[in-house]
């Protein structure tokens, strides 16, 4: 007979180590509580895994990846731009992670399973929402009304900030408040023309601005400024940008009450009937395949939209039969991504005897303009504009004719300045896009997998052709030549704003969590990834889920203090 | 700027553990290559010399060492072997060929006795590569309008497409291209939008 081990019991136990994870464990280790934090994958030492200096001489594929070795176990994570020869290792094994789609409707998962999450390959642009987006749904009868509006989460905004530090210029929009910034990165030349010509064009109606992104551009809460050398999603050894393992799990760990358990598969969440509550976290160790128990008096899921939600769905018991806290069916239904690659490119004429020095990890960004005052006739919402100019190196030699010498020496120096914008827009939430459990296949540790349906509808594609139509448009107005507009026909997912699939709302037979991510059907589960938005917006969103968490956390704790939980 | 003020102002110890370690990952990898290098696997000798007389002639010894020197024929092969399709792979052997028939009917015309394109004067090599370069520009107009946007990078492309991609990339990210001809910076320490270029120095 072997003796039973009785679980290890935590304050609170956290799953996901990501954006979310992170801010949840440094929020509830500095409120004094003893946290268990769950990371499915590896753990992540900057010094032996951040390759972001390795040049690109030390490749064996010299940047043009291993392209059968992805085709084999990465065919789906391969088409983010992020997962190139140094990075992709940060991306997830498909192989390994399985999940299924109805015939000719992808959808494009894109994970990150170590600790650090997809924080460590993100694109650090950093948005904040406004009432236009918080008062979208109630305006237009579309979903359910957000249960929040911007004076709630404003001092939340502030708070995330202030310790993540964001980059960026003020502008005074309505539609796109102003965070607390540290100093902006610059404009290069053909930027900085372009947001002249266009100003002069459009006035304040579509502003051209800095992008606006989690990096340092000083000293900030001990880290270090930027050095520019460019790749920020292979890693950061001077943590310059935000991420989890950069910023605040070394907070969390600092305090002492942060047990950080990496290789750890959550199966489900254990549920009891007579407290209505849950108890804690079935686990299956990633190496050992071994299955174990954990528990907590609170449970914070962060381990992404889709996978909390896989989580909440796997965990159904007699009376939520079809997934944990899914009283209201909402659960898993109204994915959402923004469609991303409408857009157009051009060349600035001039400028050549001027370049820019240092690789700027952060584009330009036109805020949204579409459905700002007045209504369009063919879409609800809007869509916004990353971009950059930049002067080709030597790449462009390969479309180009020529050889020899001289074509060696032109090579040499920069090329033209060619401006991009590119599209982000809207998704409008739809049932008809949602996930379930797929009953018929499991992953590598033997939990069953998610079966997504999901697909662009009208509003979106009425998006896309018009953030196509404005680019060049725009592009025009700036002077620029050789334009070409371009509209991609990317799979949803592919954006990697995932998100929706257990919204928050006022009403608890219409919504998964209330307005403080608490589940409505048991109150010491809290859910504070994408997995709670009640709509997109158009813009960036990690910004606002990481002021969420804060928000949830500090609601939670004081919960916890007045006995309520 | 230096790569050691850059490190300086960054100000981080671990600066220099991770560079020992990327050092160490450089020094592995390079082993790895060393211990491969010089065995071809998919050129044969004689197309290997086609390979190299032809990249020499895109990308010359100007100031800076060419492609030969940047053994982008290494790069050719490894790509030949470990990356590409057998169809892309098929194209461009095909045109390895078609290097050679175009050389010995060049030959001919001239009244001129060889066998093949890396045995030519460098002038008709020359000659070779304008009239390949010349065939890749009408076909891309040819094919300009259906011309579509995509991440994917492919060589299933004619095969002096296949030849400037592998001969430009294996060229400007071999040690030779990164260091001596671009003079790549990894760590440039600072950001400057608009700044007068450098004057250029003369090679």
């Amino acid at each position: 007979m072997s003796s039973v081990k009785k679980p290890e019991t935590y304050d609170a136990i956290i799953i996901g180590s990501g954006m979310t994870g992170g801010w949840a464990a440094k929020e509830l280790t500095e409120k004094g509580l003893k946290v268990l934090v769950l990371e499915a994958g590896r753990p992540i030492e900057p010094d032996r895994d951040y390759v972001e200096h390795l040049p690109v001489t030390e490749m064996k594929f010299r940047g043009m990846n291993d392209r059968q070795e992805t085709l084999k176990d990465q065919p789906i994570q391969r088409t983010c731009y992020a997962c190139d020869e140094w990075a992709s290792k940060f991306f997830v094994k498909d192989t390994e992670h399985p999940y299924t789609t109805d015939p000719e409707k992808p959808f494009a998962w894109i994970r990150g399973r170590q600790v650090g999450g997809k924080s460590i390959m993100w694109a650090r642009q950093s948005y904040r929402w406004s009432d236009l987006d918080f008062e979208a749904n109630a305006r237009e009868g579309i979903g359910v009304d957000w249960p929040i509006r911007y004076a709630d989460i404003e001092p939340w905004y502030n708070y995330v900030e202030d310790f993540a530090g964001i980059t960026g210029q003020a502008e005074g929009l309505p539609q796109l408040p102003d965070s607390h910034f540290l100093p902006p990165m610059e404009m290069n030349c053909a930027e900085i023309a372009v947001k002249e010509r266009m100003a002069r064009q459009f006035g304040r109606d579509r502003v051209m601005t800095i992008g606006r992104a989690a990096i340092l551009t000083q000293t900030h809460n001990g880290r270090a400024a930027c050095h520019y050398c460019g790749p920020c999603h292979r890693g950061c050894i001077t943590r310059s940008y935000f991420s989890s393992v950069n910023a605040t799990l070394p907070i969390a760990e600092k305090t002492g009450r942060m047990t950080l358990r990496p290789h750890s598969v959550v199966h489900s969440l254990i549920f009891d009937s007579q407290t209505r509550r849950v108890t804690g976290v079935k686990v299956i160790d990633g190496q050992t395949h071994k299955a174990m128990e954990f528990q907590g008096r609170i449970i914070f899921l962060c381990a992404s939209a889709l996978e909390s939600t896989r989580i909440l769905l796997n965990s159904a018991t007699p009376e939520f039969s079809t997934g944990l806290a899914n009283s209201s069916g909402e659960l898993g239904k109204n994915l959402m991504d923004h469609i991303m690659g409408g857009g157009a490119d051009g060349i600035i004429p001039g400028f050549l005897d001027r370049v820019q020095t240092g690789k700027r990890p952060n584009g330009i960004y036109v805020p949204r303009f579409r459905n700002v005052s007045g209504q369009e006739k063919n879409f609800v919402r809007g869509y916004a504009y990353q971009g950059q100019a930049e002067r080709e190196g030597w790449e462009r030699g390969i479309h180009e004719s020529g050889f020899g010498a001289s074509f060696k020496n032109s090579l040499r120096k920069p090329g033209p300045w060619k401006m991009t914008f590119h599209g982000f827009g809207e998704c409008l939430p739809n049932p008809a896009n949602f996930v379930e459990i797929d009953k018929e296949r499991v992953d590598a540790w033997g939990v069953p997998v998610l079966k997504i349906h999901c697909e662009w509808r009208d509003n979106e594609k009425a998006l896309l052709h018009d953030m196509m139509i404005q680019a060049a448009e725009m592009l025009t107005t700036a002077g620029a030549v050789e334009i070409r507009p371009y509209k991609q026909n990317n799979p949803p997912g592919l954006t990697i704003h995932e998100m929706g699939t257990a919204r928050m709302g006022a009403d608890p037979k219409k919504s998964v969590l209330n307005p403080h991510n608490q589940a409505h059907d048991v109150k010491n589960l809290f859910m504070t990834d994408g997995a709670c938005m009640a709509s997109s917006s158009c813009v960036n969103p990690s910004l606002t889920y990481m002021a969420l968490t804060a928000r949830a956390c500090d609601f939670a704790v004081s919960q916890m203090k007045k006995g309520e939980l | 700027m230096v790569r050691r003020e850059a490190l300086r102002l960054m100000g981080a110890a671990s600066v220099f553990s991770v560079l020992s370690s990327d050092l160490f990952t450089a020094t592995l990898q390079a082993q790895l290559a060393a211990n491969k290098s010089g065995a071809l696997r998919t050129l044969s000798p004689a197309q290997n010399e086609i390979v190299l007389a032809m990249s020499d002639v895109m990308i010359p010894v100007t100031g800076t060492p060419g492609a030969k020197a940047a053994k982008v024929n290494e790069f050719v092969d490894l790509i030949l072997t470990d990356w590409a399709t057998e169809e892309e792979r098929k194209i461009f052997i095909e045109g390895l060929a078609e290097a050679d028939r175009k050389s010995e009917a060049d030959r001919k015309s001239n009244a001129l006795f060889g066998h093949g394109y890396s045995a030519a004067a460098p002038n008709e090599q020359a000659a070779i590569v304008q009239i390949f370069d010349e065939e890749l520009a009408t076909s891309r107009n040819e094919k300009l309008p259906e011309q579509v946007r995509s991440w994917e990078v492919t060589l299933l492309h004619p095969f002096f497409a296949q030849m400037r991609r592998l001969v430009l990339v294996g060229y400007y990210t071999s040690p030779v291209g990164q260091e001596q001809e671009l003079k790549v910076e990894i760590i440039p320490g600072e950001l400057h939008g608009c700044v007068p270029a450098e004057p250029e120095v003369k090679q």
